[in-house]
Parts: structure tokens; C-alpha cells; sequence
């Protein structure tokens, strides 16, 4: 019987706990509910942002992040539910009448206007002194890299170009949100690390509150202060990238960030899990109602050991990735399949066919009910 | 929900107040330049001579008396016919214009238009004049009369052919090359693949046009009014009933029976255009045909001898305009353009025709375009902009005929307060701008859908008002579309001549109108100049509109260049 020492965590809330003082919030989103005709898009969504933080929406296409990120912007209302900004509630605002600058997916850059008059286009409007104006697009073409390039027109600059264009655009008036909606997703893979470093370091240094959709998880890992993971219209879990990652609080968390070896498991008497014919010690588990659960561990968290010494496993493939190997495991015991990263090194002796032994570190482990087989 | 008083304060406020009120006041346009007149026509067919009701009564009349009831027969006959010809060779055409290496294709695509830049009377005109009792090709009839089915048969097939060319064309241009492909590495026949990938292909567009064209043809009035001699279609008879017997009732009812055959054809042509949608993908590769010598010279020959066609037609017209007297004595002269002391109004009928139809350039172009923006680029008041669209689209099933009618009914009815505009310019203005809405709205709310659907959303986040965005992006941006619709309004006013037969008076008159009265005079030789003088005209503002366009993509809108 193979024991676990360290008690596996139990759940954390899906909602981050709301601990922000008063002054500290920036936008706090309550009960916020979307519907199109008869399909719910978002379903009651609770979230607070604080002031200066970079918060990622993520999430599997049709998820509803951008329809949260559209209902802040007042460009799809919401059907039910509250928005308030800075104290001020702006459920009802139309879009104009609310403090955020956006950047879309497409850019919407004004094709027949040039770099600098995009830039301006805001600012025409609050009928600064030209001189002003000038300086204030000056500060930002340099602000986003692109002094020299005002007289251009959209289609002659790159796509990376085009992108901070629109940034510069979106920062012009100086909002205190900026809306982000799947801003790289048009680039290819190089300009994109590039710029997500920029971005990242334009708004530190701005300090601007900032909302990005993605459906990017290494963006939103690398980018973020705290990410907003979403499916099927609510929030499955809001942490830093390091909880996200470390302690998802749902299966889909745990599956949709990186990668994860899932095991199936049953609850027995007491605190004991049973794979296969191995009965792992489990204190405090919150999986008792459940006839099956699911045990989950990173590839890179799987330990490999001589057969004797842990849980005898047979290697099935071996694939080369460079910094690490990926090998591919099925538990003698029970016939599942595990994957494990192995730093390169000390992999390079394994052969498909071989028996070896895997050890699952308990503080990696984490446990979920399967949702089909709640009792 | 709670309320919403910050929407109704101040500028933002007033923003969302100006598009509700320009949409409500697109909503009441159409309604007066369409529905209501509609209405007042629907009520008079079922009305006695002194306006009280007689239910199906006038309708029970109209089918008891063969002379009327036999139009029935008569223009499905001729719409059929001209249908399946019309159909036939302008696929053809279409086909040897996407689909092989003929050369000349600009020129022939050139050519094929023409025949739209002329008023449906310069057809039946040249027709007499080739066939006629005095035409040099009369044998070629083997005995039978010009006029009559034949001669509105052949007159409708030219002035509809560049509606089906275009049509088509584009539904032959935009199938996917990689279909073709994959019948080609499986060792598909030609034949099989025409049958399992062209047809199909274009099922939809092939639909639609044969359907374009039979709603023309049933509704034209030009072509049969000159050429029809004896033979009547339901076109002629509403001008019958209404001009020559002052029967109103009657010219109703025909009015309301012409509707049908347009309202059903708009029905389905709507039905396939939601159909097609789903068909379209945007990763399709066009097709690039590959030379094949024996192929490319038939469609050569298919096409230009259908050039040579439309060009000996229009060739006609214009010598006819030119000669002394046909066929005696073939000296020429300019003095059937003087129109001096004849029937039609001359000059001064050319020049108001010029004013009608910048006129609705220019308001038509502003009124369609800022109604397209509101259907398509707006948001909010879902079930009105809706409305709108609905209404826009309705135009294309009204007759021009009946649309005409329609306006005396309601416009001259005592104690309407729109009773002053009855005999003014600005009742053809309307009347023609809503007579040739549709496709004007179609075309911008297709220029519009290709915009980035966020400039809208992005000028809002900037707090610029929706009316800025629209002044200096959307509207530079669409251009090209904008220009398009003015022309086509431009052209289309030059040369109708259904509508505004009923309204127009002796301040009024109009060149195509007054071809037709020339014609019906018996001054055949400036009936025909004046024909030449629509075509002229249009093809004059055809070319400044081609140059201007030119001009502009190149020189003042350099950004479309920049990528």
C-alpha cells in the first residue's frame, strides 16, 4: 500500500476571494448574466479587478470571455447583472460614456487615415490645440516604437506595426481601462513573443488597469497579474499564473492550462483512494460522495524509479523534445497511461517495452470528482 | 432593470436621440414613397367609379372580359420566352467569360453593357427599323410581323441580357478552384464535372437570375408599348386603362395582377439569397482557366457575335437618328435632333431628365447610403432597423407600372397633405429613387459588411460621435460602392420609363417619355434620336463616373495602394 504523507488541498473556491479594499477596486462585475435568445453566453459572473492589474480572460473559443469583455465595454449589454467602475455604476452607459480605450483582434485601424491621424482620432475630438495634439501622438509613436511612421497609411505597415498603432490608439485619451480582445492572435509566433513582452511593459509602466482576452494559455501565464479562466459562460477559477497552474480548481482548469496526466480513481472507506490494486492514503479528501474521482499530476511531476520502488510501470514510446523527453507509461497494475517529462539526461537509457517504477509526489498531485460519476 | 437616465442627458443623450430619429424618419420615407401609395392602389381595385366598395367585383370584370384576362396569357408567354433565351445565352456568355482563355474579354464585357445605358424604347426602335414594313432583314421573318410576340421577344432579350450577364458572371467566377481540382486527380470526366460541380455550383445564381429576368421581362412597358402593335401584356394595358380610358379601377386591378408574378419571383429570389449564404467559403481559391484552342474560338465566337449584335442595334438606332428619311432618301442630317414643334417636349424634356436624374444621384446616393449605415453599422432598435431592411428590399417585387399608378392614387387623392408634390420634379425624384432602391441598398449593404464590423465600436471608445465616424471613415472607405450607386441611379432615371409615365406634366416631361410620345406620333426618326440622346447622355456619365473612380483609387484615396 503506497501512501501519500502530505494531505492533497482541497478545492479552492472558484472566485477569488474579494479581501481588495474599497479604494482598490477598479471594476467590479456582479451577478452579470448574457443571453442570446435562449442560450446563456455568461451566467452570473462575480469578478473584481483592481486598480493597475493586468487580468487575462481565458478560456476555449465560445467560452464568453470576449462577451464579458464586450458587456464591459457597454458594446453588447448585458442582460441581467452590475457594473461598476470606480464607485460609479456604468451597467447602463452606452459605450461613450465610458472610461476604456480598446484594441481588437482585426485592429479596426482607419485604413484611409494615416498613423498619425489614427492616433489623433480621439483626440480631434476634445478639441485640444494642435500643438497638443501633436505632442501627445509623438509621445506615443515613441511610446509604442513607431517615431517616423506617422504619415503612413495602415495597409503599408506590418501587423505588428498595425497592432501598436492601435494600442497607441486605444491610449490616447488616456482611459484608465484598456480592453485587450485577442490582440496577437492575428500575428505569427515570433512578432507575437515580441510583443507580449512590450505590452506587458507598457503597462506596467503605465499602470494602467488592463483586461485581455485570450484563448492563448502561455499569453496569459506570461502576461498576466491574475488570469480569469472561463468555460461554457461562468468562471471556473481566478488565481495568479502560478495558481492557475499549481493548484487548478477544476479538472477543466487543470486540463486546459499545460499538460495533465488524469488517473481514475475510486474512493474507498475512509481516507483511501484505490488505483488499481493500490491503495493510496488520503487524508481529508473531498471526493467521498463520489464513486470514481480523478487524480491529476503534471508530466514533469512524475518521478521515475526502479520497479521495486514505486508503482511498476512499462514504457510504451519515447518521443525526443529537445530539452526533455516525453515518455509515454502504462501502470502494470491498472492498464491507464501516464505521461512524464524527463530532463534529457537522464532519460536517455530508456527503451520502449523496459518496466520501471513511477512515484506521484503527493504535493504535486491533485485530486478532482468526475463530474459523470457524482453519486 | 433599472432606468436609464443617464442615455437621455446630454450629448451622449442627443447622439442616441439623432439616430433614432433618422431611423424613424427613413421608416416614414418609405412608408410614404411606398407603402401607403401601395395601399391606396390595393384599396382602389376593390372600389367602384365613385369610390364605394364592390369587394372582388372590379377583379370578377377583369376576368370575365377576354380582350383584358388574355394579357395573361400573353406576357407569360413573352416573359417565358425571353426568360429561357436570355438565360441561355447570356450563360454562355458568362461562361466564356470566367471560364476560358477567350481573348477581349474587357471589350466584350465592355459591349454587353451598353444595351442598359438605353431606354427599353431604343430596341423596340431599332427592331422596327430592321424588320419593320420598310426593314432591310423583313424576309428574315419569313412573313411574320414584327410586331407583335416576336418583336417584344427580341427587344426584351437585348435590354435585359447585361441584368443576366452580370447575374451569372459572377456566380460562374466565384466557385472553388479546388473542387476542380479534386474531379481531376479522381479522373472525372469533363462532362461529370460540369454536371457535379459547375451546375450545382452556381444552382443558386443560375435561380436568382432566371428569376431577375422574368420579373423584368413581365414588367417592361417600353419594349411592348412600341413594338406590341396589336398584341397586348399586362404592362401596356394598366397605360391603357388608365390613359387612354381613364379607368382607374381597372388599371388597379391589371396593376394588382402584375404584382403577383414580381411579388412571387421576389419571394423565392429572396429564399435562394439565404440559401447561398451558407454555401460561400471564404478559403475558396479562384479558378484560372487554361488555354484550349477550340473551346476559346466557340466562345469568341458566341460572344462577339452577340456584341455584333447589341452593337448593330444600337447602330441602328443611331443612323436612323441620321438619315433624311428611311429608307428614301439615306443623305444625312442632324434635324431629327431639333424636336422643333413636335410631340414630347425636345430639348427642354432632355434637360429635365438630366436634372431628374442627378437629382436622384445625389439624394437618392445620401438617402440609401445613411439608411444601408443605419440597417447594417447601427445598433439598438433591432425590430425597426429590421423594418428598414424589409422595406428596402420590397421595391425590386413592385412594377414600375404599378409603383407609378400607386403614386396618383395616393398623392392625388383630395386632402392628402402631400397633395402639392403631385406635378413637381420632386414626385419623380421620389418616385424613381424608390423605384430602383433595392439593388442601390443591396450594393451598400454589401460595401458596408466588407468594413471591419469594429470601426463603429473603436470611434465610440473614443468618444467620437457615431456621425463623425461615419463623415470621415465609413464614408471615404466605401467610395467606390457610393459612386456605383449614383451612377446606376444617374442611368437608371436617364432611361426609365414605366413610373413615370403616370406623373409626369407639361413642366415635367422627360426624354424617355417623350420618345415615346414621338413614337406614337409617328416621328419615328427623332423618337429614335431621342433614344440616341438617353444613351449618349448615360454613356457620358458612365465614362466620367469610370474616370473619376479611376482617379480616385489611384490618386486621392493613395491608401488603397499603400499594402
Amino acid at each position: 500500500m503506497t501512501t501519500l504523507t502530505a494531505p492533497l488541498p482541497r478545492r479552492a473556491a472558484a472566485v477569488g476571494q474579494a479581501a481588495d479594499t474599497e479604494t482598490d477596486i477598479h471594476l467590479g462585475i456582479c451577478g452579470l448574466t448574457k443571453r442570446f435568445g435562449h442560450f446563456t453566453a455568461l451566467h452570473e459572473i462575480d469578478l473584481t479587478i483592481r486598480e493597475g492589474e493586468f487580468v487575462c480572460f481565458l478560456g476555449p473559443s465560445g467560452c464568453g470571455k470576449t462577451t464579458l469583455l464586450r458587456a464591459i465595454a457597454g458594446l453588447s449589454p448585458q442582460s441581467s447583472g452590475s457594473i461598476v467602475q470606480r464607485g460609479q455604476d456604468i451597467s447602463h452607459l452606452p459605450p461613450q460614456a465610458r472610461d476604456f480605450g480598446i484594441v481588437f483582434q482585426s485592429y479596426a485601424l482607419f485604413p484611409n487615415l494615416t498613423v498619425f491621424d489614427n492616433i489623433a482620432y480621439g483626440l480631434r475630438n476634445q478639441r485640444d490645440d494642435r500643438q497638443a495634439m501633436r505632442k501627445r501622438v509623438d509621445e506615443l509613436l515613441a511610446l509604442v516604437d513607431l517615431t517616423g511612421s506617422e504619415s503612413k497609411y495602415p495597409a503599408a505597415l506590418s501587423g505588428g506595426q498595425q497592432q501598436r498603432v492601435a494600442l497607441a490608439r486605444a491610449l490616447a485619451t488616456e482611459p484608465a481601462l484598456l480592453l485587450l480582445d485577442e490582440p496577437l492572435s492575428a500575428l505569427d509566433a515570433r512578432v507575437r513573443v515580441h510583443l507580449r513582452g512590450q505590452i506587458k511593459a507598457l503597462q506596467a509602466r503605465l499602470g494602467v488597469t488592463t483586461i485581455m482576452v485570450t484563448h492563448d494559455q502561455e499569453e496569459a501565464l506570461t502576461m498576466a497579474d491574475r488570469i480569469v479562466v472561463m468555460n461554457h459562460g461562468v468562471i471556473e477559477q481566478v488565481g495568479t499564473p502560478a495558481e492557475i497552474y499549481r493548484q487548478p480548481a477544476s479538472a477543466f482548469v487543470a486540463e486546459f492550462i499545460g499538460s495533465m496526466n488524469f488517473l481514475t480513481v475510486f474512493p474507498e472507506d475512509g481516507d483511501v483512494l484505490r488505483l488499481g490494486s493500490h491503495l493510496l492514503d488520503c487524508p481529508r479528501h473531498d471526493v467521498a460522495g463520489c464513486e470514481r474521482a480523478r487524480l491529476a499530476i503534471r508530466p514533469e511531476a512524475v518521478e521515475l524509479c526502479d520497479a521495486e520502488q514505486g508503482l511498476r510501470a512499462r514504457v510504451e514510446h519515447v518521443e525526443f523534445l529537445g530539452a526533455f523527453q516525453r515518455i509515454s507509461l502504462t501502470l502494470e497494475e491498472c492498464g491507464q497511461t501516464l505521461v512524464a517529462d524527463i530532463n534529457a539526461r537522464e532519460a536517455d537509457v530508456l527503451m520502449p517495452g523496459q518496466t520501471l517504477g513511477v512515484r506521484l509526489p503527493p504535493q504535486a498531485l491533485r485530486l478532482f470528482a468526475d463530474p459523470g460519476a457524482r453519486a | 432593470m433599472m432606468a436609464r437616465p443617464a442615455i437621455l442627458t446630454g450629448r451622449l443623450g442627443s447622439e442616441t436621440l439623432v439616430r433614432l430619429g433618422v431611423l424613424l424618419f427613413a421608416l416614414v420615407f418609405l412608408s410614404l414613397g411606398l407603402l401607403f401609395p401601395l395601399a391606396a392602389m390595393l384599396i382602389k381595385s376593390v372600389q367602384d367609379r365613385s369610390g364605394d366598395f364592390v369587394g372582388l367585383a372590379n377583379f370578377v370584370r377583369y376576368f370575365q372580359t377576354p380582350a383584358l384576362a388574355g394579357s395573361i396569357v400573353n406576357s407569360l408567354v413573352v416573359a417565358l420566352s425571353s426568360t429561357v433565351i436570355v438565360v441561355g445565352l447570356a450563360f454562355l456568355c458568362a461562361y466564356g467569360i470566367t471560364r476560358t482563355c477567350m481573348p477581349g474579354k474587357r471589350l466584350f464585357r465592355m459591349l454587353a453593357i451598353l444595351p442598359i445605358l438605353a431606354p427599353s424604347l431604343l430596341p423596340a426602335i431599332s427592331l422596327v427599323y430592321l424588320f419593320g414594313n420598310q426593314g432591310w432583314f423583313r424576309e428574315a421573318l419569313m412573313g411574320q410581323s414584327i410586331y407583335g410576340p416576336i418583336g417584344i421577344v427580341m427587344g426584351m432579350c437585348f435590354w435585359i441580357f447585361p441584368h443576366a450577364l452580370m447575374i451569372l458572371t459572377t456566380a460562374l467566377s466565384t466557385s472553388d478552384a479546388r473542387l476542380y481540382e479534386a474531379a481531376e486527380t479522381l479522373g472525372t470526366a469533363k462532362w461529370r464535372s460540369f454536371l457535379t460541380i459547375i451546375l450545382p455550383g452556381i444552382r443558386y445564381g443560375l435561380i436568382s437570375c432566371t428569376f431577375v429576368v422574368f420579373t423584368l421581362a413581365i414588367t417592361d412597358f417600353g419594349v411592348p408599348k412600341i413594338i406590341g402593335g396589336q398584341f397586348h401584356v399586362l404592362a401596356t394595358d394598366v397605360y391603357r386603362q388608365v390613359v387612354g380610358q381613364q379607368n382607374f379601377q381597372m388599371g388597379a386591378v391589371v396593376s394588382v395582377i402584375l404584382l403577383l408574378p414580381a411579388l412571387a419571383s421576389f419571394a423565392v429570389d429572396r429564399w435562394v439569397q439565404r440559401r447561398q449564404v451558407a454555401q460561400l467559403s471564404s478559403r475558396a481559391v479562384p479558378w484560372q482557366p487554361t488555354p484550349n484552342p477550340l473551346r476559346d474560338w466557340v466562345f469568341t465566337l458566341i460572344c462577339y457575335t452577340v456584341g455584333a449584335v447589341i452593337l448593330t442595334v444600337i447602330g441602328t438606332a443611331i443612323y436612323a437618328s441620321l438619315v433624311q428619311f428611311w429608307p428614301y432618301n439615306l443623305s444625312l442630317t442632324l434635324r431629327h435632333y431639333a424636336f422643333e414643334g413636335l410631340a414630347g417636349g425636345g430639348w427642354a424634356a432632355w434637360l429635365n431628365s438630366v436634372k431628374l436624374g442627378f437629382s436622384v444621384a445625389v439624394v437618392g446616393t445620401l438617402v440609401i447610403f445613411v439608411n444601408a449605415w443605419l440597417v447594417e453599422k447601427s445598433d439598438g432598435y433591432r425590430p425597426l432597423r429590421q423594418g428598414l431592411h424589409l422595406l428596402a428590399m420590397l421595391p425590386m417585387a413592385v412594377p414600375g407600372m404599378v409603383l407609378g399608378l400607386a403614386y396618383i392614387f395616393f398623392f392625388n387623392q383630395a386632402g392628402n397633405p402631400l397633395n402639392w408634390l403631385y406635378g413637381t420634379l420632386a414626385i419623380l425624384v421620389l418616385n424613381t429613387l424608390v423605384h430602383f432602391y433595392t439593388v442601390c441598398h443591396l450594393t451598400s449593404i454589401t460595401a458596408l459588411k466588407q468594413l471591419d464590423s469594429e470601426f463603429e465600436a473603436v470611434g465610440a471608445s473614443l468618444k467620437v460621435p457615431f456621425w463623425t465616424t461615419l463623415r470621415r471613415v465609413t464614408l471615404p472607405v466605401s467610395l467606390p460602392a457610393v459612386l456605383d450607386v449614383s451612377v446606376y441611379l444617374f442611368v437608371n432615371a436617364m432611361t426609365t420609363v414605366s413610373a413615370v409615365v403616370f406623373l409626369y406634366t407639361s413642366d415635367t416631361r422627360l426624354a424617355s417619355v417623350a420618345v415615346m410620345h414621338l413614337d406614337e406620333a409617328g416621328y419615328f426618326a427623332s423618337a429614335a434620336a431621342m433614344a440616341v440622346l438617353i444613351f449618349f447622355t448615360s454613356l457620358g456619365v458612365k465614362l466620367v463616373h469610370a474616370t473619376l473612380s479611376h482617379l480616385l483609387l489611384t490618386r486621392a484615396q493613395r491608401w488603397r495602394q499603400a499594402g
